[in-house]
């Protein structure tokens, strides 16, 4: 029962691509796991202190996971889900998986059981991995509408002790099961491996559908091989990079970062001790080779911000200073030209007596690359870490192209996501959208013929993102095609421009600008709790909890002046009138946000349609 | 917030033990002839809040309006002569004192020995038992007596402020309800104020008007006593009653979202 037969759509053109001979992901995994031996594969943080696994580690617990799989009756092709945070039984789970010969599946560990069955259901998982109790309880809810998961497998059995359930298998008896089974038939997971084919489905990865319920890109071993071969071309590997593992490795670009980029580099991998404890355990490990998100990019920002605003006069000034000279280097190399011997001395005193303690307080004074990607970024947040001496670039692509269609290269251009990644092509439709083609464009949506149609047609890849390539190359992106926003008056504008630059502000953590046939443009606003919070208390702004905050003039007022301050950058059509606050503390487990806390645009325009409306009425 | 006009106003208050910081601006109001109750989990900032508004511990920031009156960085003698009383938690009492020499401390800024004579007889009808033991050392009585006497001391200064720090303390079940009743009969009889402040959340969210919920020196909560029983978090994380889980029973908690 090969259960993905007859799914495989076009990959592109047939030509071999490996690496170091081989060209599917558990092949260089076991590969890897051979010659690098002793050496470090990634870390945790147990009780206060970074332990250690080696490759060889690494390599026994995924092979006796995958044999455990093989053993209770996996076969080629099927599906494993895993619903767990980002932590090193990801991996073993991942690769053991793989190597069996199944499809790897992750899903977030913020989904709600609904979430968690309908993937289920539509992957037809036959196994399951869960990190504990809670996301065992998810499955447990569901289980009579999900009949073909076959046996649920726990990472961590706390509190679960005297539970017994003949579905439930604790992960460990499935190591000891698997270590029986390799001792039986040696050779076997070795066979399994070498079964592999590049072309074959070997991951699903479960877009966020902000529209509808999430659908399953496919990717092949090729598309991940493909884009590690390409890996070089935007980030400078080298083995002994240090690297922090902390968001969703369900998402397509932690999952590249954290399981596959290290199959090539060798890169040790940290993983965070929990999403509380990221800001401290960055400084802890000061990685090497860094990939974040824009929100913690904007983060990093916003702490040093407040941190500067109650700084003393002289701090404020020496800062201010350090940063004018940091901006002015990072200006002169952006346009290409290099800084005079006096500008760089004072940069050098710059970084002694301010920069390089900042780049500290944020874990970012050894980082060589600093990657930003998976949503849109504010130039001016960019250039703000150039200052710093952060080489940090932006990079562009989608799950459907396994992450990477766009690098920046050594001379930067900002406000552009960069050049077209080799050996891919990037072309603008009619219509302006971005088209790809190449090896790593994904074989299509599980069961859904018609969007993977939509979506993929003659080989390029649809990405409905818009934007334009400039007569050097350089890619920009303006939006998304269905986000655009023509307003009343005809005019197209373009929300996530104005958007980026108001989540700029310290005081702002997300925000949605509305405007689609109306008058004029407003939007909704996520504030920062604790920057905002900071502000009312200096102020004296009494407030209770977060709705009274909210409503507080005062901070009507200042998010008021944080728009006006943006507005400043735009046309007059284009400046946002009327503003509300969200009155509600969102957590990642809520609707209205992404598993990243982005703002689904959607949903929030429904959600919050009483309040839209509103301001839309009151203006008459 | 409460609507009624407010006998007390707190805004944005900072504490600080040394170099911890142990209230991270609070703002609250109580209202005249009002009950309101602050829930919060060990290590809140409870405590610290009452002593802040009683004088004991001084704000670095805020103020604190008793009465139309800035109160806060007084001394807790002259905060006490404008009518706040503060009945500390774990009772203290004297215990080598008696307990009629114990009331009568807590009347000690008093000049009307027939004012205090009938208080002292108003005091003995809310806990006879003190009566019987008018002439015990104090610190031979019981917890629950103690509680009685200290809430009574309090008492004997004629606060129009009563400051209540977890009365329930220690105490057995019949005797916490026995004495949130009587907070509650001397609140609607005597006409006075009173701040509670409570870890047993539930005889707190029954006896109070208003709550307000301190987490780590933050109010992340403010509400009706009514409405607050309705809420999740409440419901969860203060009087432990769970949904039922997949497997009958649910141990992990959920994040707090305080809505």
């Amino acid at each position: 029962m090969d259960g993905m037969a007859g799914q495989t759509a076009m990959t592109g053109s047939t030509e071999r691509i490996e690496i170091e001979g081989c060209d599917t992901i558990p092949k260089l995994f076991w590969r890897q796991v051979q010659a690098r031996d002793g050496r470090t594969a990634f870390r945790e943080k147990d009780l206060g202190i970074w332990r250690a696994t080696s490759w060889r580690d690494y390599g026994e617990r995924a092979r006796a996971t995958g044999m455990g799989l093989i053993k209770l009756g996996l076969e080629r092709g099927q599906v494993v889900s895993i619903l767990a945070e980002t932590i090193p039984e990801w991996l073993y789970a991942d690769m053991g998986t793989m190597g069996a010969g199944g499809v790897s599946n992750g899903i977030y560990p913020t989904d709600a059981a609904k979430q968690v069955e309908y993937i289920l259901n539509d992957s037809r998982s036959r196994f399951l991995f869960v990190e504990d109790e809670e996301q065992l309880d998810k499955f447990l809810q569901v289980r009579e509408r999900c009949p073909q998961v076959q046996k649920v497998f726990v990472f961590d059995m706390e509190g679960l002790a005297d539970f017994k359930d003949p579905q439930v298998m604790p992960f460990d008896e499935l190591l000891a099961l698997g270590r029986a089974h390799q001792e039986a038939h040696p050779g076997l997971w070795e066979e399994r491996i070498a079964a592999s084919r590049a072309e074959e489905l070997g991951l699903l990865v479960y877009t966020s559908g902000t529209t509808g319920p999430p659908k399953g890109a496919m990717l092949s071993h090729r598309n991940v091989i493909f884009q590690l071969c390409n890996a070089d071309a935007f980030l400078p590997m080298r083995s002994d990079d240090e690297q922090l593992a902390f968001l969703p490795l369900c998402h397509v670009a932690e999952r590249t970062f954290t399981a596959f980029l290290p199959l090539r580099s060798g890169a040790i991998a940290n993983f965070a001790e929990s999403v509380e404890t990221i800001a401290e355990n960055i400084r802890e490990v000061a990685p090497t080779s860094f990939f974040a998100v824009p929100r913690i990019w904007e983060r990093f920002y916003s702490s040093i911000a407040i941190r500067m605003k109650e700084a003393t006069w002289i701090g404020r000034k020496a800062y201010q200073w350090a940063v004018g000279v940091g901006l002015k280097v990072a200006e002169t190399e952006l346009e290409g030209r290099s800084p005079s011997p006096v500008l760089r001395f004072m940069h050098r005193v710059a970084d002694f007596v301010v920069l390089d303690n900042i780049k500290r307080a944020i874990g970012m004074h050894r980082v060589r690359f600093a990657g930003t990607g998976a949503a849109p970024i504010a130039p001016d947040l960019i250039k703000w870490y150039r200052a710093l001496g952060v080489d940090m670039r932006e990079l562009y692509g989608q799950t459907e192209n396994c992450g990477l269609a766009t690098s920046m290269p050594d001379r930067i251009k900002l406000g552009t996501v960069g050049v077209t990644a080799p050996h891919t092509e990037l072309t603008i439709s009619p219509e302006g959208e971005i088209l790809l083609k190449g090896p790593h464009v994904f074989m299509g949506y599980l069961n859904q013929p018609e969007k993977t149609a939509e979506t993929l047609r003659d080989g390029w890849l649809h990405t409905g993102d818009v934007g334009f390539i400039d007569n050097e190359g350089y890619v920009k992106i303006t939006d998304r095609m269905k986000d655009i926003i023509i307003t009343a008056g005809g005019k197209n504008i373009t929300p996530s421009e104005i958007e980026n630059q108001l989540k700029f502000s310290p005081y702002i953590s997300d925000a949605v600008v509305i405007g689609d046939r109306r008058k004029f443009l407003s939007c909704l606003i996520m504030i920062d709790y604790d920057s905002v919070a900071k502000h009312a208390q200096d102020h004296n702004v009494p407030f209770t909890d977060f709705a009274s905050l909210c409503r507080t003039r005062e901070v009507q007022d200042l998010i008021w002046s944080e728009i006006e301050r943006v507005n400043q950058n735009f046309a007059r059509v284009e400046t946002v009138k009327k503003f509300r606050l969200i009155e509600q503390q969102l957590t990642a487990e809520d609707d209205e946000v992404t598993p990243t806390m982005k703002l689904k645009r959607k949903f929030v325009n429904e959600k919050y349609k009483p309040m839209i409306d509103g301001m839309y009425a009151e203006a008459g | 917030m409460p609507t009624t006009e407010s006998i007390l106003k707190v805004s944005n208050i900072e504490t600080y033990y040394g170099p911890i910081m142990a209230i991270r601006g609070v703002s609250f109001e109580v209202p005249q002839g009002g009950i309101v109750a602050i829930l919060g989990a060990n290590g809140a900032g409870k405590t610290t809040v009452l002593k802040t508004v009683s004088g004991v511990m001084d704000p670095q920031k805020g103020s604190i309006v008793f009465e139309g009156r800035e109160i806060q960085r007084m001394d807790p003698d002259k905060v006490m002569r404008l009518g706040i009383s503060h009945v500390p938690e774990g009772r203290e009492v004297f215990p080598f004192l008696s307990v009629r020499e114990n009331l009568r401390m807590g009347a000690f800024t008093r000049h009307d020995p027939d004012g205090v004579a009938q208080d002292l007889d108003t005091v003995f009808g809310y806990f006879p038992v003190l009566r019987e033991r008018a002439e015990q050392r104090a610190g031979s009585l019981s917890g629950g007596e103690q509680q009685m006497l200290s809430i009574s001391r309090a008492l004997m200064a004629r606060p129009r402020l009563m400051l209540l720090d977890e009365p329930s303390l220690g105490l057995s079940p019949k005797l916490v309800r026995d004495i949130f009743e009587i907070v509650q009969r001397i609140n609607r009889e005597l006409g006075v104020t009173i701040l509670l402040v409570e870890q047993n959340a539930h005889m707190a969210l029954k006896t109070a008007d208003y709550g307000y919920v301190l987490e780590v020196g933050r109010i992340v909560m403010a509400d009706s006593c009514e409405r607050l029983l309705q809420k999740e978090d409440i419901r969860e994380f203060y009087l432990g009653i769970k949904e039922q889980g997949a497997r009958g029973k649910r141990r992990w908690k959920k994040r707090k979202t305080w809505r």
